[in-house]
């Protein structure tokens, strides 16, 4: 697709979601919120999964690490949002790194398998750590602070107001994920994934890349967890357990795990047959379990790289 | 830079009973095109597979111009110069002729690393990658997925890959198998003008006895895990020793 019909569809959703931010009501923006805030997490996750081919079962632990951290923050030092979510991103940032490291040593199986281990003991750390994170209770009623501007100040309280800070932050992680897709980085990292040999024979240390991917995309899980904090005021373990893990992997997988916009997609489609399929059955598992099945045996490309490849087709 | 450009000493290799390197010792000099030959299963693979760090030796040592890289990891090797190319066509499938390329050459312009810039916007990169692509004579088909090549064309995409990391000494394996003659021409053009550009030396194993015999200055062969001929084409096509066990009484 030519390069500037992606910017006015990219422009022309700014807009959408500004108009939401303004008309809507509060069910719709909480719900549009929600959609944005996995689309971070599944936009940094993609860059792991879909372009450097790691599949990691953990990436919930470095989303409840930016949560707590927000929380902590709030609790104890100062409730400025920013502060807080720069404290949660850093947090699950510096998790990443060191789980990270022992993880990329090994690859595939045992990488997925290593990410799924060193994600349970990080939900056990969190329910244990009773002092620190509140047990399985969790950290509730955390306020969200005003950002301060010189002698302007703006308050988050209403969702109304949040909502902006949200959008704010998508936008923010649309454009850098753009950026590091079409960097030497990127690349590279496509590379790994086709081909971690020749990579190496290319004079690039595997492992080294792996691990910058592995952070960055828990950075942004961690990101996503910060605001997701601060939408819901509480936090509990459970947003870091294992089954929190599918999500981004679910997501991706739906939107197509080679497109820039399937997380994207993929989110919308995840939050809004959440809450539709929610209200006629309680099996919307089921369901999502039919819709995965139906992506992986026919519709490799997910939603979006399925409908590309139809409209190419159609092109000629 | 008085240094060889490669030592090997007492290099010793074994899976199991088969032995693929025994107490292996040689120099390889710079800019002379040497070819290494031998029997199927003599451990020429092996050979470049330790030496570019593959696989690690059971024993021996390995220096590169002067230093020792026997416990250097591979990308460490080829960041000095020291690179390989592949028996079956090691590309990366999914994506354009141009980033196959790409990757190698970002490495080496050290620019690998950054995450905001534009790949496709970098006239430096795009001039050096279009210049490799010319020489191995793909550069109309630089938007193409790499797995959409004939094999003749992938087997070139391959030199090209491990040419583009802009090596001093490259391990070429097999590199014409599979290749029509305008192919193989094309290949052996580009490995004699390089090698007379003197910026690269090439080590060549083959199988086929023309390529090996009009191409190099020197050749080397292997026979379960030692040397038992290392010299000229002329020498070696003499020596009594390396004809019974590999060349066959036809070959004159």
């Amino acid at each position: 697709m030519n390069r500037h019909w992606k910017y006015l569809i990219a422009a022309l959703v700014l807009a959408v979601l500004i108009a939401i931010g303004y008309f809507s009501g509060r069910f719709v923006l909480y719900i549009t919120m929600k959609i944005m805030i996995l689309s971070i997490f599944a936009m940094g996750y993609n860059i792991l999964f879909g372009r450097t081919g790691l599949l990691s079962f953990g990436h919930a632990a470095f989303y409840g690490t930016g949560a707590y951290g927000v929380a902590l923050c709030s609790l104890h030092v100062h409730t400025h949002p920013i502060l807080g979510i720069l404290a949660g991103i850093v947090a699950a940032a510096l998790l990443a790194l060191i789980i990270g490291f022992f993880c990329v040593r090994h690859t595939e199986i045992y990488f997925a398998m290593l990410t799924l281990a060193f994600g349970m003991m990080v939900f056990s750390l969190m329910w244990n750590l009773r002092d620190i994170t509140g047990g399985d209770d969790g950290l509730s009623g955390i306020v969200r602070g005003s950002i301060s501007l010189g002698f302007w100040k703006i308050s988050l309280m209403k969702d109304s107001q949040f909502y902006y800070l949200v959008l704010f932050f998508f936008a923010l992680t649309v454009f850098l994920v753009d950026r590091m897709y079409r960097s030497p980085f990127g690349l590279v990292l496509a590379g790994i994934r086709e081909n971690h040999v020749r990579t190496e024979f290319s004079g690039l240390g595997v492992k080294r890349y792996r691990l910058a991917a592995f952070v960055v995309s828990g950075a942004f899980a961690g990101l996503a967890g910060a605001l997701g904090l601060l939408l819901e005021s509480n936090v509990t373990p459970f947003s870091a357990h294992w089954s929190h893990s599918a999500n981004p992997v679910l997501v991706s997988l739906m939107g197509g795990l080679q497109t820039f916009t399937g997380p994207i997609v993929g989110s919308v489609v995840f939050v809004l047959l959440r809450e539709f399929i929610q209200r006629f059955t309680q099996n919307w598992m089921l369901w999502f379990g039919l819709i995965l099945l139906a992506i992986i045996l026919g519709f490799r490309g997910g939603i979006v790289g399925s409908t590309s490849q139809l409209l190419k087709k159609f092109a000629k | 830079m008085n240094a060889p450009l490669l030592e090997v000493r007492d290099l010793n290799k074994a899976f199991g009973n088969v032995v693929t390197a025994k107490n292996l010792n040689f120099i390889l000099a710079r800019g002379v095109l040497t070819s290494v030959i031998g029997p199927n299963g003599a451990g020429k693979s092996t050979l470049i597979n330790i030496l570019t760090g593959f696989i690690p030796p059971d024993s021996g040592e390995i220096l590169f111009q002067g230093r020792s890289i026997t416990d250097e990891p591979i990308a460490r090797r080829v960041r000095q110069g020291l690179c390989r190319s592949f028996q079956v066509a090691n590309v990366f499938g999914h994506l354009s002729l141009f980033e196959n390329i790409a990757i190698p050459v970002l490495a080496v312009y050290r620019k690998a690393a950054n995450f905001l810039r534009s790949v496709a916007r970098d006239d430096e990169v795009r001039r050096e990658v279009d210049k490799i692509l010319e020489r191995i004579g793909l550069l109309s088909q630089s938007h193409v997925p790499a797995s959409a090549l004939s094999h003749g064309d992938r087997r070139l995409l391959e030199v090209g890959i491990a040419l583009a990391a802009k090596p001093k000494l490259l391990f070429l394996d097999e590199p014409t198998a599979g290749m029509n003659p305008v192919e193989r021409t094309r290949i052996l053009q580009n490995i004699r003008d390089l090698s007379a550009e003197g910026e690269v030396t090439f080590v060549i194993v083959e199988h086929d006895m023309d390529v090996v015999f009009s191409l190099s200055e020197r050749v080397i062969v292997l026979y379960r895990g030692h040397i038992i001929g290392d010299g000229t084409p002329e020498q070696v096509k003499t020596n009594p020793q390396v004809r019974e066990v590999y060349l066959g009484e036809e070959v004159a």
